[in-house]
């Protein structure tokens, strides 16, 4: 596939879903990429660059990035105050956080994501709307639920940890301990080193084998 | 009289292969090779930007020239012209400054400074793979570059952003190169690469290119240099059982802790790890692991650290080649908090030597009484001689009536030397 070095991206907007979490809508200029995939980016001629999950589906003509302000964070700030009409720099795709083409049609899938670690599943739930899969998102309040609507009834569950109003009152590790997995589900966690860590154990205590793991680390 | 020319390599076989191809370039039209340590009309220094420690090498190796020899023509090239290219530009010590992909026209930049006529090095043809094979002189194996860059993006590694985005090089040129190398008298290729587990091209991926390798007509073995473990399975485990593929694999296991893997963003866990020595293993129980560990990740606790070196004694690592983690600007971990001190980072770094020093004692022991067929790199002045073995360690036996290099012998091993790197001792069979 080829890759964009480089290039420049024209923003279409920014959409905010809560205080600190927005979506940014760039053109998408024929970009091809596999959901799951992420890019690079940064202000233009700026050289600090960060790494985005695309949000977006294969359908889509634009690329949707959905992104949380940190705070004293560098990059995730700036992206926040673009406007429509800005220009960003893009690398990318890149990244092997996808699925297999066979195992569209024939697999069951368990997504697990904190945050904005949902956005890789956003665009592969939407890109397959055959797929066979759950998503578990850890968040902490009911307005993190980013998007709930998008997905089918019954495949997306929130652990809201701080909040009764949610499918789940708890973390996505008290979930899958409370809700084993079978093994022969191909497992894909992303967000937050540790509460992959954790469930990455969980998992493999129930059986589920370490070719079906799969994560992409965000910090 | 013929121009002289010196080379000098940090790094990376890549950086190796690509300084070999270049110095046959200049063999070939005729001028004189002479070591870095004498006078010479150019120097060329192929650097290194991995560490701090390479960074520091490689000034250090440059400065020495400049200091020694002023006059002298003086070309940097490699991973730290990417990295660092505006300071060397504006180093007036440098004649030129060559990145990475205009490494393959040195020889038609120096070429044409002899003859008078300045080529500005952005003038130069970009090309990654524009290297041919070694000259037979210069080495007992040829390496041949099948891939070149990376788009993993580990979180400690500059590699990606000095070599830049994974390309693979057509299965046709590698072919033509390997039979090249062949033509000159090679008896090993070994394929070399960033990351060569995730080449794809024209509908190829690793297993294919080697098992085409393999088909290649010849009396030649194949070795595969460093690779991740990663973007190859059970297609490769068997072609193991080819004789024509050395039982070796320098396979970069980099931490032995999964949240240190996962922190690193590596792609693969620990149990993955175990699971494909395990399935090589039971193809080939004698196979040689060697790899690659960092200490000192941010974040890398006492228990995590013992992890590693769990992993590295149950593994057996028969060499290890021990990196201390240190910040490159621009990657993730630079931004990560918990750096570890550096005196913690030495500390563990003895702890793996050790347990690297142990590990190959036993590996190498274990051959004794077993023969190896070695590719013989030299007899020196009392009559020994010594190369490497299908699973790569040193081997050392009396020549006797030996008297060619660059070629085969098989030999059955009889002891292992106290000496540093308890080099293995034989008989011609
Ligand atoms: C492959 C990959 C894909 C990613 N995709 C996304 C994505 O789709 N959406 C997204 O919001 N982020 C994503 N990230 C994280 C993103 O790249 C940045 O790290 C993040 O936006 C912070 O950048 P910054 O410059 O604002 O903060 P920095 O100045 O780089 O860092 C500030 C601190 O914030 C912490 N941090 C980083 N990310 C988060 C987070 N999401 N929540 C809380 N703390 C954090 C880091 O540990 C760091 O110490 C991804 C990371 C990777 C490696
Ligand atoms: S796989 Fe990781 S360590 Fe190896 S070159 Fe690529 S980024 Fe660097």
């Amino acid at each position: 596939m080829e890759v964009t070095i480089n290039t420049i991206f024209t923003v279409q907007g920014v959409r905010h879903l809560t205080d600190s979490t927005y979506i940014v809508r760039l053109d998408r200029k024929g970009m091809m990429f596999v959901p799951g995939q992420n890019l690079n980016i940064g202000l233009a001629g700026d050289p600090e660059k960060r790494d985005y999950s695309i949000y977006s589906s294969l359908e889509d003509n634009f690329l949707d990035i959905l992104v949380k302000e940190v705070d004293d964070g560098l990059v995730s700030k700036k992206l926040k105050k673009l406007k429509p009409g800005d220009s960003i720099e893009v690398d990318g795709p890149f990244g092997f956080f996808t699925i297999k083409d066979e195992d569209i049609s024939t697999k069951k899938f368990l997504f697990i994501a904190s945050g904005t670690g949902i956005g890789p599943f956003h665009s592969i739930a939407l890109s397959y709307p055959e797929l066979n899969y759950k998503l578990i998102h850890g968040v902490r309040n009911r307005n993190e639920t980013y998007e709930k609507d998008h997905y089918p009834a019954g495949c997306y569950i929130g652990c809201l940890s701080k909040d009764k109003k949610g499918e789940f009152r708890g973390r996505v590790t008290d979930y899958l301990r409370q809700n084993p997995v079978d093994p022969d589900t191909l497992c894909y966690l992303c967000g937050n080193v540790n509460m992959i860590y954790d469930a990455f154990d969980i998992l493999k205590e129930q059986g589920v084998p370490s070719g079906n793991l799969h994560a992409e680390v965000y910090f | 009289m013929a121009r002289k020319i010196a080379f000098k390599t940090l790094g990376c076989r890549l950086n190796q292969y690509e300084t070999d191809s270049v110095t046959s370039d200049f063999i070939n039209a005729g001028y004189e090779i002479v070591n870095f340590s004498e006078e010479a009309d150019a120097y060329v220094v192929n650097t290194c930007t991995v560490t701090n420690m390479s960074d520091h090498k490689s000034r250090q190796t440059y400065n020495q020239v400049y200091r020694r020899n002023p006059d002298a023509v003086l070309v940097v090239t490699g991973c730290m012209a990417n990295n660092h290219k505006e300071d060397l530009e504006s180093n007036n010590r440098i004649t030129y400054t060559i990145k990475n992909d205009r490494k393959g026209s040195i020889f038609n930049l120096l070429d044409s400074h002899f003859k008078g006529e300045i080529i500005s090095p952005d003038q130069l043809k970009a090309d990654r793979f524009g290297f041919g094979a070694a000259e037979k002189s210069i080495r007992t194996r040829s390496m041949i570059k099948i891939q070149d860059g990376c788009n993993n993006f580990c979180t400690f590694c500059i590699v990606p952003h000095v070599r830049g985005r994974a390309e693979s090089r057509p299965y046709s040129e590698i072919e033509k190169n390997i039979k090249h190398a062949l033509e000159f008298g090679y008896k090993e290729i070994v394929l070399t690469g960033v990351n060569i587990g995730r080449y794809e091209r024209d509908g190829l991926n690793f297993e294919d290119i080697v098992g085409k390798v393999l088909e290649i007509p010849g009396y030649f073995r194949v070795r595969i240099s460093s690779i991740e473990p990663e973007g190859f399975g059970d297609k490769l485990f068997n072609l193991f059982q080819n004789p024509k593929l050395t039982p070796h694999l320098h396979l970069c296991l980099q931490s032995g802790s999964e949240k240190i893997l996962l922190a690193m963003r590596r792609q693969y866990s620990v149990d993955d790890f175990r699971i494909m020595v395990s399935k090589i293993l039971n193809r080939i129980p004698d196979f040689n692991f060697t790899t690659d560990i960092m200490v000192g990740f941010p974040g890398e606790t006492e228990s995590e650290f013992r992890e590693t070196c769990k992993v590295a004694e149950e593994i057996g690592f028969s060499h290890i080649h021990t990196f201390k983690y240190s910040v490159r600007k621009g990657t993730r971990a630079e931004r990560m908090p918990n750096q570890v001190q550096e005196k913690v980072k030495t500390e563990r770094s003895l702890i793996i030597r050790d347990i690297a020093e142990n590990n190959k004692k036993k590996y190498r022991s274990s051959f004794i009484g077993k023969t190896q067929k070695v590719l013989v790199e030299k007899i020196d002045k009392t009559g020994f001689a010594k190369g490497y073995g299908e699973h790569y360690f040193p081997v050392r036996f009396k020549a006797d009536e030996l008297t060619q290099t660059k070629d085969f012998k098989l030999v059955r091993v009889n002891g292992l030397l106290d000496d540093q790197d308890f080099t293995v001792t034989a008989k011609p069979v």
